[in-house]
């Protein structure tokens, strides 16, 4: 009897995350890939057809087009928006790498004692709210904000530079708003990482940058993964920063998404194009999840 | 409507909350969704004290994110105030219930003229009653409009649509509404069309007309210029009239010296009506309509227009309206400028896409 | 003092004067704040030696280690190799290689990457790399291994990739950091053999650091005991063992009892001392007792004789007691003494033949005595 309430407690632990997967991601999915196949229509909810009951269900299963997916290829627009969605995400996500990891190298190799004061630093900002810090750049940004005031002041500059409402601040602004998510997974790693193998690599005649390359980096490498998937995906289909920082030149997926769903109501062509960028962020996270399992098996 | 719940959690993108709170059943109560800073919160009170109906108070900042809300169906508010074009088809989704005139004595103080118009969207006004009406046009900043052009009084479109008007204002800033359903129709009349035209040739003809100018442009945003204005970091902006109040009295707190002003053009602007309506399944439709009465008193709606600085469709109350309000021609503009306002028809599953992209390669320069 | 011997009998540069050190450390002095780590301490070390540092966590041991490697350098005093001053080189320019305690292996790398890690750093060709990681492969008997990561490898097995990574440039000296230290007892004791074997095949300079006396003295030719960053006494292990040149060392090397009294009697024939537990011991060697001072009698347990009665022709030397604990390891057998003055003495037994009956057990009245040269006095 125990043994059966075991086996039961057991199972029902490996049940929790399924759940979890099944309540909050297949489900949604499920639901959004129906709309997709949806025609938009103007009535409650503004799609045909709607589910009905379990009963009438093959019968709107009939009613069912893949027109949106058709009308997502054939319009250049959307592949546009998708490619410069991936182009200013893997930008971004490049420069926050090359923030980040001298940032997350100098914590990790910074005074046990002062580690949790600087991790603490690196989390601060989220104690307010995304949007409002995101605002303050816009103040910062602009021709007569701080920045270029500034730059005025030390004389670097005689004219405003234009950096709001450009690519440029798009990219300040990714960069800022992801980078503790960059910097927490490589420091994780990094401060994990045994130092007398960076000695032993000295020891064996490499000089320090060399073992940089060929110990450090390596080994960070699960950190680098996990923190560039981190940055790139969510920047992918990112829309506040773009809409409050962007010009209206930048074409990115998130917005698009949203002119679909809020501007021609089409609720059916704006799952579509959620579906289809879902798709696109599989694509990582399985490779990320192939690298983490092959390291897993070299792993240590 | 178990449907929608579930639906929910699928567009899980979107900030959906159930506002309105649940009151106890001896309490009469009546919740109200209205756009953000848009009454005089006295009036709010003054109601409940001579009804004894609570009144819950939430409010919005953008049509797409109320008719969202309505179309999923749930939302447990009584009134609503979306703006013409959407209240068309919210009607036409069966989103709102019609109005028990009956019980709405006091709609004999509407004004006809107003009326007359709002027909088109909400054909013999069946379903909802005008709060505040506007136009679409053009704020700017008096001093940097002053310098680029020589002049700081702006009459005409053609200094949007003049690319060669437009390009001496692009340095100092042009921001433009994101919406396609104000640009192509005021593109449209600008060229000599008919504003409510949806023709794909028509269409066409718009948005050439705006990616003439679309250099000149330096965002396409509608809420960002109400700040930029206010701050003096633009010089022009194609705007809501109410917005643009917003911006020139934020200016003029600020005390900077930045003094905003409003047009609207000689070639006629378009109009807009912000409509109070009832959902289908508002939970208190007694109480909703009790209020609808109430706002149509004209002593109350001229306190809430002398608060926001906003016309509205009351005809009774014009005689209680401030000077202020009533003699500002950018606020009730005379009757020559009124007959050149024109309205626009919502569009079509097609027509909408269609201006959609247009607008898009438009803003997007693609 | 003559050498007690070595095990290897014709090695013993030390104590030959015309010897040149290969290793020397002149006045090395290492602080860490206001922590001094290794405290002027001088110490040379010859070629093809096999030297212990020997001593408890945090006695300097690591960090003189550490010195020698580059890792640290001193604060004062200066590190001579082979007659080169080593201040200021950097640990990749010198000609020692170290295997650490954790082993150190890079994780990403298969064994093979591992040993030929510091070739290739070299810039050694291809062919010569992939001939000496066989090479040492076959050393370490991991032929089997090579393309197995770190993780895929027991403890013992991951022990000697280290050695053989650290082994492979042929270093001029061979730094071993606690090299036993993980692995369990019966894998150290095998494992010690080999390090000696290696260490006598490859003809390097092995110094090892340890805590562990019996790992020093099964393998090393000298041994130096530290404390608190200072040499307490660098001698070849039977000249620790038995004769220790200070009670720390007597104590810190094996087990020792000691009996304090004051020297009564210095003569050519020893010194008396006595002894406060109420018998007089006579010691062939006075070593540096003088007359009246307070002197400390150091004696193994396996020098005391114990018989149930009083040992014949017995003058000083010998005392009775109770029985007070008796424990049988199999080898020998460990008898605690209890003396009338409540000190407690250990002795040890061999077990020669095989169930042997001892008589002697719990509560029975014993004698303990000893030869006069079985011990040494020391006085500090």
């Amino acid at each position: 009897m125990q043994k059966l309430l075991s086996a039961i407690a057991s199972r029902l632990v490996i049940i929790v995350p399924y759940a979890w997967l099944l309540i909050f991601f297949l489900i949604p999915f499920l639901i959004v890939f129906k709309i997709s196949l949806s025609t938009s229509a103007i009535s409650m909810p503004p799609y045909t057809p709607a589910f009905e009951g379990i009963g009438t269900w093959l019968e709107s299963a009939r009613k069912f087009t893949v027109d949106n997916y058709v009308w997502i290829t054939e319009d250049a627009l959307y592949a546009k928006a998708y490619l410069s969605s991936v182009i200013i995400a893997a930008v971004s996500t490049v420069l926050t790498l090359l923030l980040g990891f001298p940032l997350a190298y100098g914590m990790a190799r910074a005074p046990q004692s002062i580690r949790p004061t600087l991790l603490m630093l690196v989390i601060l900002p989220f104690w307010t709210s995304f949007l409002i810090r995101v605002y303050a750049w816009i103040g910062i940004l602009k021709p007569e904000g701080l920045l270029n005031q500034f730059l005025l002041w030390t004389g670097v500059i005689s004219e405003p530079l234009q950096i709001l409402n450009t690519h440029t601040a798009i990219f300040i602004g990714i960069v800022y708003s992801y980078l503790p998510f960059m910097v927490l997974p490589i420091y994780s790693t990094l401060e994990k990482m045994d130092y007398s193998l960076i000695e032993a690599a000295q020891d064996l005649g490499c000089p320090p940058i060399t073992a940089f390359w060929k110990i450090t980096l390596p080994l960070a490498i699960p950190g680098i993964l996990a923190g560039c998937l981190l940055v790139f995906i969510p920047a992918v289909g990112e829309f506040v920063i773009p809409d409050l920082l962007g010009g209206s030149r930048t074409l990115m997926i998130g917005k698009t998404l949203w002119s679909e769903f809020f501007n021609n109501r089409d609720w059916p062509l704006a799952s579509a194009v959620a579906i289809i960028l879902l798709l696109l962020l599989v694509v990582p996270i399985v490779l990320f999840q192939n690298a983490q399992a092959r390291a897993q098996e070299a792993g240590k | 409507m178990t449907r929608s719940t579930l639906f929910m959690t699928a567009v899980s993108v979107l900030a959906f909350g159930l506002a309105a709170g649940q009151a106890s059943a001896q309490e009469r109560v009546v919740n109200v969704y209205n756009w953000s800073d848009y009454i005089d919160e006295s009036i709010l009170a003054d109601f409940t004290k001579e009804t004894g109906i609570k009144v819950v108070y939430d409010v919005f900042d953008s049509n797409e994110i109320l008719e969202t809300k309505l179309l999923a169906g749930g939302t447990g508010y009584d009134v609503v105030v979306p703006t013409g074009t959407f209240l068309a088809r919210q009607i036409q989704a069966g989103v709102f219930q019609k109005l028990d005139k009956s019980k709405l004595p006091n709609i004999s103080n509407m004004w006809d003229k107003i009326e007359a118009r709002t027909d088109k969207y909400d054909p013999g006004n069946q379903y909802s009653i005008n709060y505040m009406w506007g136009t679409t046009g053009i704020g700017y900043n008096k001093a940097k409009v002053k310098e680029a052009l020589g002049t700081d009084q702006i009459d005409s479109w053609d200094v949007v649509f003049k690319p060669e008007n437009i390009a001496k204002l692009a340095d100092c800033g042009v921001y433009m509404l994101d919406a396609p359903a104000e640009m192509i129709p005021a593109a449209l009349n600008w060229l000599g069309k008919n504003p409510d035209s949806k023709t794909a040739e028509d269409i066409e003809a718009a948005q050439a007309a705006l990616e003439a100018i679309r250099p000149s442009i330096r965002k396409f945003h509608s809420s960002e210029y109400i700040n930029a204005l206010a701050n003096g970091d633009i010089c022009l902006a194609v705007g809501w009239s109410g917005d643009v109040f917003q911006a020139r009295d934020r200016a003029a707190e600020a005390k900077q010296g930045v003094e905003i002003a409003y047009s609207i053009p000689k070639e006629g602007a378009q109009m807009w009506f912000d409509q109070m309506a009832i959902p289908a399944d508002a939970p208190h439709v007694a109480e909703a309509h009790e209020f609808l009465n109430y706002i149509m008193k004209p002593e109350v709606i001229a306190k809430a227009s002398n608060y926001v600085f906003y016309a509205n469709g009351n005809k009774a109350s014009q005689k209680l309206l401030d000077q202020a309000v009533i003699g500002d021609p950018a606020v009730y503009p005379d009757e020559a400028t009124t007959d050149k306002l024109f309205t626009t028809t919502p569009p079509d599953n097609k027509e909408q896409r269609l201006m959609t992209r247009a607008w898009t390669r438009v803003v997007t320069g693609q | 003092m003559k050498s007690l011997g070595s095990i290897r009998k014709s090695f013993a540069p030390w104590s030959d004067p015309d010897a040149k050190p290969y290793i020397v450390f002149r006045n090395v002095t290492k602080r860490f704040g206001d922590f001094t780590a290794v405290d002027d301490l001088s110490l040379t070390i010859f070629e093809r030696e096999f030297f212990a540092l020997l001593g408890a966590s945090g006695c300097g041991k690591s960090t003189l280690l550490r010195m020698l490697a580059g890792f640290e350098e001193p604060t004062a005093g200066e590190i001579l190799l082979d007659g080169q001053d080593l201040r200021g080189v950097p640990p990749y320019r010198r000609p020692v290689n170290m295997m650490f305690q954790s082993y150190a292996l890079f994780p990403h790398m298969t064994v093979e990457k591992n040993i030929a890690f510091g070739l290739r750093q070299d810039g050694m060709p291809k062919p010569q790399i992939a001939e000496r990681v066989a090479e040492m492969l076959k050393l370490v008997k991991l032929e089997k291994f090579a393309r197995r990561k770190p993780h895929q490898l027991s403890g013992g097995q991951r022990q000697r990739v280290a050695l053989a990574r650290s082994v492979a440039k042929r270093p001029k000296v061979l730094l071993l950091d606690e090299p036993l230290g993980a692995l369990d007892k019966k894998l150290r004791e095998e494992t010690q053999f080999e390090l000696m074997d290696l260490q006598q095949d490859l003809g390097l300079t092995f110094v090892v650091v340890t805590h562990d006396q019996e790992e020093a003295m099964t393998m090393a030719d000298r041994i130096a005991v530290m404390d608190h960053g200072k040499i307490k006494q660098v001698a070849t292990p039977p000249e620790v063992y038995e004769a220790p040149s200070s009670r720390f060392v007597a104590d810190f090397i094996g087990n020792v009892n000691l009996f304090e009294g004051p020297v009564s009697e210095v003569d050519p024939s020893g010194a008396t001392i006595r002894g406060a537990d109420g018998f007089a011991i006579h010691a062939a060697n006075a070593g540096t007792a003088r007359k009246d001072e307070t002197a400390w009698f150091a004696i193994r347990p396996e020098k005391i004789r114990i018989t149930s009665q009083q040992p014949e022709g017995a003058g000083p030397n010998s005392i009775d007691g109770e029985v007070w604990d008796i424990a049988y390891l199999g080898d020998m057998t460990i008898i605690h003494v209890r003396l009338d003055s409540g000190k407690v003495i250990r002795a040890s037994m061999i077990n020669s033949a095989r169930g042997s009956d001892n008589p002697l057990t719990w509560g029975d009245r014993a004698w303990i005595s000893f030869a006069p040269d079985a011990g040494v006095v020391l006085t500090n």
